[in-house]
């Protein structure tokens, strides 16, 4: 396992580990919503962690490779979500358009996070 | 209000941040960066849980300059819980329906050609029964003792277990060795 793969599996980790910290206490302050929104960021991270570990399975120690395959996978798996958040913008429904605007900004994140961890140690 | 109105209302409020936005929008009416900046929240936040606030008819939403200004829909929240819970539920017909089914189920079990098999052990199933048995009699008429027995006895051969329990179930009246009808209150 590469260096830039160790730290942004410890960065989704940790926001994975967050969030469901989080989502158990807006729960318990009976802020059901707000806990479902932290559940589906968990999700987003989730899924990037399994392309991460996918990513390693394909490329080993090819960190620049490694690279490419997640954000090729960050550009495409939001794909459907941009559609679907637009979708609900044109019907004007406000609590899609949250939701998927949430996951949207999580993808943006990590991105931002796996640019930034391969710039620095590279 | 409507039982479909007051469960969105009732599960609408059921949530701390929402509650906070009604209790800000008490005090005044405001625009979705105020609410958030009161209360901590990103703005796209507050706008979700005020479309789920607007959708159960507890805000109402009106445009002022550049702001949509939200404000707290009164009348709505006039309404008594008492006053919600007393009014006929849509479901008042399927219920009654199925009470009445019980009821044929109860009478189907325990009569056999205008006959009672067996006493039923269950209050609720012998009530039923005794209903029943009540039909025979007419209102507004005294009967005595005797032709109660030969009434009862045209179903039961217990017919003084069976008039006891008609007595105390109030389908009979009593007084001394007279007995009449009871109505039955709707």
């Amino acid at each position: 396992m590469n260096e830039q793969h160790q730290k942004l599996k410890l960065y989704l980790d940790k926001q994975i580990t967050d969030c469901i910290q989080r989502c158990k206490l807006l729960t318990a302050e009976n802020r059901m919503d707000e806990g479902n929104f932290e559940k589906v960021r968990a999700n987003v991270y989730e899924i990037f962690k399994t392309i991460l570990s996918a990513a390693e399975k394909v490329y080993g120690t090819d960190n620049i490779a490694e690279k490419r395959f997640f954000l090729e996978k960050a550009d495409q798996i939001p794909k459907s979500w941009t559609a679907s958040y637009e979708n609900a913008k044109q019907h004007g429904d406000i609590e899609k358009m949250h939701m998927e605007s949430i996951k949207l900004d999580t993808v943006r994140e990590i991105k931002d996070i796996c640019m930034q961890i391969w710039e620095e140690t590279i | 209000m409507t039982e479909a109105e007051a469960i969105s209302l009732f599960k609408c409020l059921s949530d701390k941040s929402r509650l906070q936005i009604l209790k800000s929008l008490v005090v005044e009416d405001m625009y979705v960066e105020r609410l958030a900046e009161r209360l901590g929240l990103t703005a796209p936040t507050i706008s979700f849980h005020l479309k789920k606030l607007s959708d159960a008819g507890a805000v109402t939403a009106y445009k002022n300059q550049y702001y949509m200004m939200y404000s707290l829909n009164k009348e709505r929240f006039q309404t008594s819980i008492l006053a919600i819970l007393q009014q006929e539920s849509d479901e008042a017909q399927k219920q009654a329906q199925r009470d009445a089914e019980y009821r044929q189920r109860v009478i189907d079990a325990f009569f056999e050609y205008g006959k009672l098999k067996s006493i039923p052990t269950q209050r609720k199933k012998e009530r039923i029964v005794l209903e029943v048995i009540a039909e025979a009699f007419d209102f507004d008429r005294v009967y005595s003792e005797r032709e109660v027995n030969i009434i009862i006895a045209d179903f039961h051969d217990d017919f003084c277990t069976i008039r006891r329990d008609m007595v105390g179930e109030q389908l009979l009246g009593r007084n001394g060795m007279e007995y009449w009808r009871i109505k039955i209150p709707q």
